[in-house]
């Protein structure tokens, strides 16, 4: 649901809690997070969505990474899923979820993660995604919060993939373009969060429906400090540009763009579909890994070392203007 | 003039209708009524990247963008001549803080004095353009800020210059108007009925 909308229906609702819980809804980031003990908590994360792709193997694939990514951006090991599953038996082949669900199983056994069960009912339009729960300590847990001011901002995947994604649904995508986009969506976040452990980073999310700036906004808002974001850094999947021009842009990228323009800057001399691209709703979007600044060029070599040849750094922490995005 | 209903549908639905619309048949002229704002902006920037003009009308819950082929319009189009109850469209082009040169104490009176009289000019004034040191009368030192709210609460379109904002490193200090760029500010001189420059 859009940002705005769902804030509506949350606000002023008592959610039950008690000491164990390290993060909850009272500020909701990537995903919850219950101690367990002096050196374990789980971190409990779900999502799930409609088809992006026709391919029914990539969609459950693309489901299922994006699902896990929610515990990696929070700096945990995924341990155990469940499947969710909305089909329409009436109207579709059982074989395409046996597909969808071989996917989801495949991209599970690449992330070792084992299932351990799962629910499905029967609805209008196919539905598929994950329960995760992983483990993480309790003193490493990266939240969206503790920016430094000086940190350097990086990023892990290149942005376009809702607004490609609504050019697929349109039917105007080539075979080859379509092929990279999967791969890039089904892409663990995995490779990039084992690297992130071993340097000083003070604060991880991962890219999804908020778009860029959408999450982006979500870690300058209450901390005190402010964002620049050098946009010709930010890596956008080429094709982005051309069908950005022709409207295919998803109707959620113009709602992030109004929940959140008050705390945003950008400069006159952006590109427009560059721009279209910092708001783009992503579809397991890569780790946005905030890091200290004199280790950011070597987090980089080993991104890249590591097969993530799309990361940059694209910003970096600042004093002023407080609470605010600039993006020049 | 070709329609197009849209009404209801998701992006990029809209997009599409219009899109084998034109492949259908040349049009010079096409309406597509849409009724969300995303759908709005993305038929609008479709019919662009294909040439056309566009406009774009409210009309009750629905949005009405209309498309006209650049490419059939005269080289140097003739003006519409406009129903007497619209109002006119004057742009006011302001590039200092001070109104005159002489005595600065006094510019800046003048310049105060100024803003709060803009109003009179009611619903004639279409545009204001902030530009060089004109940007400084956005931010929060600035003696004419609550009269720039209001104006812009009244409906008044203020444009500030981005590149100069950037100059003077005051972006993120701009409590007024909305950032702007040179073809923004060149567009809106070319359809204006009367620009003066301050």
């Amino acid at each position: 649901m859009p940002p705005g909308d769902l804030d509506k229906a949350l606000c002023g609702l008592e959610f039950p809690t008690d000491k164990n819980v390290i993060i909850g809804l009272d500020r909701a980031d990537d995903a919850g997070v219950y101690k367990i003990s002096d050196d374990l908590a789980i971190i409990q994360t779900v999502d799930f969505f409609t088809p992006i792709v026709d391919d029914p193997y990539w969609f459950g694939q693309i489901a299922a990474a994006n699902a896990l990514s929610d515990i990696y951006a929070m700096g945990g090991i995924p341990k155990t899923a469940m499947n969710l599953v909305a089909f329409p038996i009436k109207d579709m082949d059982i074989s395409v979820l046996r597909q969808v669900i071989q996917g989801g199983l495949d991209k599970m056994k690449e992330a070792e993660v084992v299932l351990i069960g799962g629910h499905s009912i029967e609805d209008r339009e196919l539905k598929y995604g994950l329960s995760v729960t992983g483990f993480v300590h309790p003193d490493k847990i990266l939240t969206k919060r503790n920016l430094k001011i000086g940190d350097q901002l990086v990023l892990t995947k290149p942005l376009g993939t809702g607004i490609i994604n609504t050019a697929i649904k349109a039917g105007l995508v080539s075979q080859d373009v379509i092929e990279k986009v999967t791969r890039i969506m089904a892409a663990l976040n995995r490779d990039a969060a084992e690297v992130l452990k071993n340097y000083p980073v003070h604060a991880c999310t991962d890219i999804t429906g908020f778009g860029l700036l959408g999450h982006l906004a979500e870690m300058v808002c209450d901390s005190g400090i402010g964002v620049q974001l050098n946009s010709s850094q930010v890596p956008i999947i080429s094709e982005t540009y051309e069908f950005a021009s022709m409207g295919m842009i998803p109707a959620g990228a113009y709602k992030n763009r109004e929940f959140r323009e008050a705390m945003i800057e950008i400069s006159p001399l952006v590109d427009r579909g560059v721009t279209d691209a910092l708001y783009d709703p992503q579809t397991s979007g890569g780790l946005l890994i905030c890091v200290a600044k004199e280790k950011a060029n070597s987090l980089m070599d080993e991104l890249r070392h590591h097969k993530m040849e799309d990361s940059a750094v694209i910003g970096e922490v600042i004093p002023e203007p407080k609470e605010r995005i600039v993006v020049v | 003039m070709k329609e197009i209903d849209a009404r209801g549908l998701a992006c990029p639905a809209p997009v599409l209708q219009t899109k084998a619309a034109l492949q259908s048949q040349k049009l010079a002229e096409v309406k597509v009524i849409v009724d969300n704002e995303g759908a709005r902006q993305n038929v609008k920037r479709f019919l662009e990247s294909e040439g056309f003009e566009t406009a774009v009308q409210k009309d009750g819950n629905d949005l009405v963008v209309i498309g006209k082929c650049s490419a059939t319009l005269q080289p140097h189009p003739q003006k519409v001549p406009e129903a007497d109850t619209e109002p006119k469209k004057i742009v006011i082009m302001c590039a200092t803080d001070r109104i005159g040169f002489g005595d600065d104490e006094l510019g800046l009176k003048l310049m105060v004095n100024f803003i709060g009289t803009l109003k009179e000019m009611g619903p004639d004034l279409w545009r204001l353009v902030l530009v060089n040191n004109g940007v400084k009368l956005t931010i929060d030192e600035s003696p004419v800020l609550q009269d720039l709210k209001r104006l812009e609460d009244d409906g008044l379109t203020i444009l500030v210059c981005g590149t100069c904002l950037e100059h003077f490193d005051l972006f993120g200090k701009k409590k007024v108007g909305e950032t702007t760029n040179m073809l923004d500010i060149v567009t809106a001189m070319q359809l204006a009925d009367n620009v003066i420059t301050i």
